[in-house]
């Protein structure tokens, strides 16, 4: 049987095994004294059984499929006839596709070669012959399971303990996956950048003023003259997200405490579903905004006005930007806001303060540890935007605090240097790597402070 | 005598500082409205400019065309190969008999979609009978005159600036006269892959793309986000590990999308060896990005979550887990899916990651599984929006508000679910 | 101990179901490279999945260098089938990639224009390659006249030539990934270049000074690095009327009610200027096929005979309503010829 349908049997066993562990605990227990002698739920008894029923058998599904295919694709090549044998690796993996293709029942290339035809029912030989034997296995594991842990339900079996121990290792489990990517990006974002240290000197790249990557793809090329100074590009990041927090922060803190505090249920029942719907929008969307209307729109206002102002400016970038941080801020700070207790409210209102001023002397400090951490997630964000500003900012880096200049920022960067021309060891490539890491080092001062702040600050209520 | 007039002067103090506080008052709720009124004037000022450009491409002209279906242009050996632009070609002739000089006869035959052959293909596939006999077809038109017919060309322009030349417009417009030109509903849009031709462009491939991509990325993202963020919480000893760890996953959150990418090309791609542009790995690259969110406002609902009820559990016999998973899971539900919708929303919208896994190409076949190559929704926006024809520019907006209505009804059902389970302590 | 036991276990649960589908086979045509190229190779990938049975092939448009790169990093079912170039394939790049054991097949699909347009708004530039010469590269001959090399201080049009408007010197061009790039580099500002007859004398004592004389482009923000969106560029000049964009002919031929050419040399770029060479600007536009692939991947030989027949790349074919130049009919029966004896470039082709 497919695979596929082998898993469903699996879970279908699994919830057998639970009916029955739960019945076996009853039934144990029937004339000793009830189900209140038995040490755990009954529930806790049938989730062991299905746990051990189902769980081992899965593991040993997907380790035996993980070198199936590879072993099966070997078993084929050492059976093809010498001469297809001694074509080199890159060659042989064109032949395996035709014969997986003429498998999987897919169109071919030419004609059905007899050789090719004989190796694919080989294949699928194979592979039902492997199909079959995992089928059995896996069903011997799982009743196995099942019974071994039907024969030990007695009273005092400690059942929850166990589950609970097991839900833990599955926790634990996941934490780490989420470890293992944060781990995963840092050692690949250092290696290269490192690698990339190790062709331009680092203070260099952290204090040089000039930034000119586009360096020649080929030895016979002309390209830029490959400055990696970064100055000028984190300073673009740093104007663009200070332009779009200028706008976030105010409008986005207002908007969270007119809704979680004046607000009617309607009103609120309608408006937060609104202001999400702005995180929403795809930043394509409003990377061609930024670019088509509000840019020009600020260009001719400046026109009118009779400033300079370029056609990528770094305000176009940023209001933009703003605009899509809003309901990030305001989400964050209306749950935080809602989590304040009543108690705290009701006593300013006790001592006859209006509304506004409970808000800012009593609501909005107990709120601020979550506030400052909502605010530096958007904080975030507004760092690591890429699609807005690859649209609406430009790709020269200007070193310039005036928002009417076009300035660069990193993520544009990085995307300019990683799409396209990907070699891994030109310094262009691994500049975008080096700029990586910088960012990340950045934030994570950021979020360290935060963390000290809220941890310092923050009231445990109750 | 002292306790009256001190309490006078307190009572005095209070009330004529009343009027200013009241008028503070009302000014601080005045920004919050005004806040929130500028948010929905910015969403709106969104929505009407991509409504007003989008809106035409829910219709497309259509031109009625008589076809006699000549036995001597079929190959019987040969049917999905004959030559039926060839027939379309010979009945535009019949239609206009009087055009005779061949720039001219080229730029009649421009009036129909190259669509109408295959739309041909299909009807002689499916009835045999017909060859030697006229059928009356309603085809596509060409998306330059579909663009005339919604007004997007100017016919006042100079000739030499427009994409339609006078005696296109001429004939143009003696069909509608007869009656043989009109608009209807659009229902390639929805149920074609992408298409080079406008007017044969549909978005059912980057819809599929991104239902099995989606799919993918809240079967793993919120199970590992949820069950991450509840250990990280409240089983982990709080040690500099766990800071670290923290922190770790709060500055994932700012990695820009595109290092996913790389991590994804890195590690599904050239390590796994799974299939490039699939929505499986799709799906694995954004699971790797929507998990710092939904960890982080996991953690925090469940920070919300007050001590007396954790203690209150404990005190009734529970066990830890117990108290987990039955008392303050449920209360921080909420939190949860909020960061959850986020998540999602963000997902469905990103376009820079999926470039380094090859979503981002052409790609004209619907997908079937979840190995199949395809692109998503906000993809195949972007790269439209690449495409030198105009009536892009439109099909571009009615994607945008296709993949809106989707976010829309997305965030709809969490708010729903939300509602239902909100507290305020 | 426990713990690392998890992980692995955690690692090959992963593993596994990636490996579910890991059976899976190509059975669709793989093309990555040039975006000039990219709106013609997809026209023909359609029609072709349309009338046959086969899949329709995959396109990724990843510049002519970056297609270069993939192309050329071996022969295997993961590795791309057919690379498009804007540019013909470099020397460095056939002899990676004959290291790395690929046959490559060489087919020029027809001819290219590269345009340098403003929005119709504005005036028609009239431009000059010495114009563009002197407007763009980061080091020009000093305007005093003797024969040594400044960085350019032009910043408007009128500083460069006195009948040239007083805007702003603002240029939105392709990065070095991109072939139209190297063709602008080596067609335009050398051809401008060359007009100097110190520069022109450079070419035989010091090739490669003369080679970064004449390509190397200005850094300090006059020529604005605008990535591989050649659409993007053309919005852009919609709405910034002084700035100029340097794209292929399709792109204008595509927008004439937006934006329009600029005249280089005294010609216009228009269709048959372009065809019969009187625009100084154009250069051939290639695809790269891999000769081990033509046989293995399903489609192969049926996408190139749709790509090289009469009703395609013909003087009536449906890429010339897109925009492609097509070429004289002699060449157009080498190239289809190449294509059905599939005979391999060799070094001694450069």
């Amino acid at each position: 049987m497919t695979p596929s349908y082998l898993l469903l049997l699996l879970l279908l066993l699994s919830t057998i095994a639970y009916y029955l562990g739960k019945k076996r605990a009853f039934a144990v227990v029937k004339h000793k004294g009830g189900p209140k002698t038995l040490h755990s739920r009954p529930g806790y008894y049938g989730l062991l059984a299905a746990i051990w029923c189902g769980v081992p058998a899965v593991l040993i599904y997907s380790a035996w499929l993980v070198f199936e295919s590879t072993i099966i694709s070997d078993m084929i090549l050492a059976n093809l006839p010498t001469g297809i044998k001694a074509l080199p690796a890159d060659r042989l993996t064109l032949v395996m596709n035709d014969i997986k293709n003429l498998v999987n029942g897919n169109i071919i290339s030419g004609e059905i070669n007899p050789v090719i035809q004989s190796a694919s029912e080989y294949y699928e030989r194979l592979q039902s012959i492997s199909h079959a034997c995992l089928a059995v296995i896996v069903l011997i594991i799982a009743i196995a399971g099942f019974l071994v842990v039907w024969k030990i339900i007695r009273p005092s079996l400690r059942a929850r303990n166990h589950v609970e121990r097991l839900l833990k290792i599955v926790l634990i489990a996941c934490s780490t996956l989420a470890i293992f990517t944060t781990i995963g990006i840092i050692m690949s974002v250092l290696y290269e950048a490192i690698r990339f240290f190790k062709v331009v000197p680092i203070t260099d790249f952290l204090f040089g003023l000039e930034w000119s990557p586009q360096m020649a793809i080929r030895a016979d090329q002309v390209g830029s003259s490959g400055a990696f100074g970064a100055i000028p590009v984190f300073l673009g990041t740093m104007l663009i997200s200070a332009i779009a927090m200028s706008v976030a922060v105010p409008v986005g803190l207002m908007s969270a405490i007119y809704l979680s505090e004046y607000a009617n249920k309607k009103f609120r029942a309608v408006a937060k579903p609104l202001l999400e719907i702005l995180a929403g929008i795809p930043t394509v969307v409003y990377g061609f905004f930024a670019a088509l209307v509000v840019a020009p729109a600020i260009r001719n206002a400046g026109a009118s006005f009779g400033l300079d102002v370029s056609s990528e400016s770094a305000l176009a970038a940023g209001l933009v930007m703003g605009v899509m941080i809003i309901p990030f801020v305001s989400s964050l700070s209306d749950d935080v806001i809602n989590a304040v207790p009543q108690s705290l409210r009701d006593g300013a209102y006790g001592l006859g303060s209006t509304k506004s001023e409970t808000i800012k002397q009593v609501v909005f400090p107990a709120a601020l540890p979550g506030i400052v951490g909502g605010v530096l997630l958007a904080v975030s964000r507004a760092i690591g935007e890429t699609m807005i500003v690859v649209m609406a900012a430009g790709l020269s880096a200007n070193l310039t605090l005036n928002p009417l200049k076009t300035v660069t920022t990193v993520t544009v960067q990085i995307v300019t240097l990683l799409v396209g021309d990907q070699e891994f060891d030109s310094p262009k490539t691994l500049a975008a790597f080096a700029l990586g890491l910088m960012l990340f080092v950045t934030t994570l001062i950021l979020n360290i402070i935060a963390l000290v702040v809220v941890r310092k600050y923050r009231e445990q209520y109750e | 005598m002292n306790n009256k007039d001190t309490s006078k002067r307190t009572m005095d103090i209070v009330q004529k500082g009343l009027a200013k506080r009241y008028k503070r008052e009302k000014r601080f709720k005045l920004y919050g409205l005004s806040a929130i009124i500028f948010s929905l004037m910015c969403l709106s000022f969104l929505f009407i400019s991509i409504f007003s450009n989008g809106y035409t491409a829910f219709q497309q002209t259509f031109i009625e065309l008589e076809v006699f279906i000549d036995p001597a242009l079929i190959d019987k050996g040969n049917f999905a190969g004959s030559n039926y632009q060839g027939i379309i070609k010979a009945s535009l002739r019949n239609a206009f008999p009087d055009v005779t000089e061949r720039r001219a006869k080229k730029r009649l035959y421009h009036l129909v979609s190259s669509g109408a052959a295959y739309q041909l293909q299909a009807v002689v596939r499916d009835n045999f009978e017909k060859i030697g006999q006229s059928v009356t077809l309603w085809v596509p038109a060409d998306d330059d005159v579909d663009m005339l017919m919604k007004g997007h060309i100017d016919r006042n322009v100079p000739e030499a600036d427009r994409r339609l030349k006078d005696d296109q417009v001429a004939w143009i417009e003696s069909l509608s006269e007869q009656g043989r030109i009109e608009k209807q509903f659009n229902t390639t849009f929805f149920t074609a892959g992408d298409s080079r031709e406008p007017e044969l462009a549909g978005i059912w491939g980057a819809a599929c793309g991104s239902f099995y991509t989606l799919l993918v990325t809240l079967a793993l993202s919120f199970p590992i986000g949820v069950a991450a963020a509840v250990y990280l919480e409240e089983f982990a000893p709080t040690n500099r590990w766990t800071d670290l760890i923290e922190v770790n996953i709060n500055n994932l959150a700012a990695v820009p999308s595109i290092v996913f990418g790389l991590l994804g090309l890195a590690v599904f791609l050239n390590f796994a060896g799974l299939p490039r542009s699939a929505p499986l790995v799709g799906g694995f690259v954004l699971t790797l990005m929507t998990l710092p969110t939904i960890i982080i406002a996991g953690r925090a609902s469940l920070k919300s979550v007050p001590p007396s009820i954790r203690e209150a559990a404990l005190g009734v016999g529970a066990s830890k887990t117990q108290m987990v998973t039955h008392h303050v899971l449920p209360l921080a539900m909420p939190g949860m899916l909020t960061g959850t919708i986020i998540g999602m929303a963000q997902a469905l919208g990103e376009t820079a990651p999926l470039l380094m896994i090859g979503m981002v190409a052409f790609i004209v076949d619907i997908p079937g599984g979840f190995t199949d190559p395809s692109t998503v929704l906000p993809v195949q926006i972007f790269l439209w929006a690449d495409s030198p024809e105009r009536a892009f520019l439109e099909r571009t907006s009615a994607a945008i508000m296709v993949l809106l209505l989707f976010l829309i009804s997305m965030n709809a059902v969490a708010v729903i679910l939300r509602k239902k389970f909100e507290r305020r302590w | 101990m426990k713990k690392s036991l998890l992980a692995v276990l955690a690692l090959v649960f992963i593993m596994g179901t990636g490996n579910l589908w890991a059976d899976s086979s190509r059975d669709y045509i793989s093309i990555v490279g040039s975006s000039t190229v990219y709106p013609f190779a997809t026209v023909v990938a359609e029609k072709f999945g349309k009338s046959t049975q086969y899949k329709t092939p995959k396109i990724e448009s990843t510049g002519s260098g970056g297609g270069h790169k993939l192309f050329g990093a071996g022969v295997g079912v993961q590795y791309p089938d057919i690379t498009n170039s804007s540019r013909r394939i470099k020397k460095s790049e056939f002899e990676k990639a004959t290291k790395n054991g690929i046959e490559i097949v060489e087919v020029k699909i027809g001819y290219d224009g590269i345009v340098v347009a403003n929005s119709k708004e504005a005036d028609v530039f009239k431009l000059t390659r010495k114009d563009l010469y002197l407007a763009l590269a980061a080091q020009v001959p000093n305007p005093d006249g003797t024969e040594t090399l400044v960085d350019n201080p032009y910043t408007t049009w009128k500083e460069v030539n006195a009948s040239l408007p007083a805007i702003k010197i603002e240029v939105l061009g392709p990065p070095p990934t991109s072939g139209t790039r190297d063709a602008f580099v080596e067609l335009a500002m050398e051809g401008g270049a060359k007009e100097f007859g110190f520069i022109k004398a450079m070419k035989k004592t010091d090739k490669n000074k003369y080679k970064s004389v004449c390509h190397t482009v200005r850094e300090d923000g006059a020529y604005i690095e605008a990535g591989e969106n050649d659409n993007l560029i053309v919005q852009k000049l919609d709405a910034n009327p002084d700035a100029l964009g340097i794209f292929g002919f399709s792109f204008l031929d595509q927008n004439t009610d937006k934006i329009q050419g600029s005249f280089v040399d005294g010609v216009q770029p228009t269709f048959e200027a372009i065809a019969d060479g009187s625009y100084p600007v154009s250069r051939p536009l290639f695809f790269y096929v891999k000769k081990a692939h033509v046989d293995k991947i399903p489609g192969m030989k049926g996408y190139l005979k749709e790509f090289t027949s009469e009703k395609a790349w013909g003087d009536e074919g449906y890429l010339t309503d897109k925009g492609l130049i097509p070429m004289p009919t002699a060449e157009r029966k080498q190239f289809q010829d190449a294509v059905v004896n599939l005979k391999p470039m060799t070094a001694s082709d450069f």
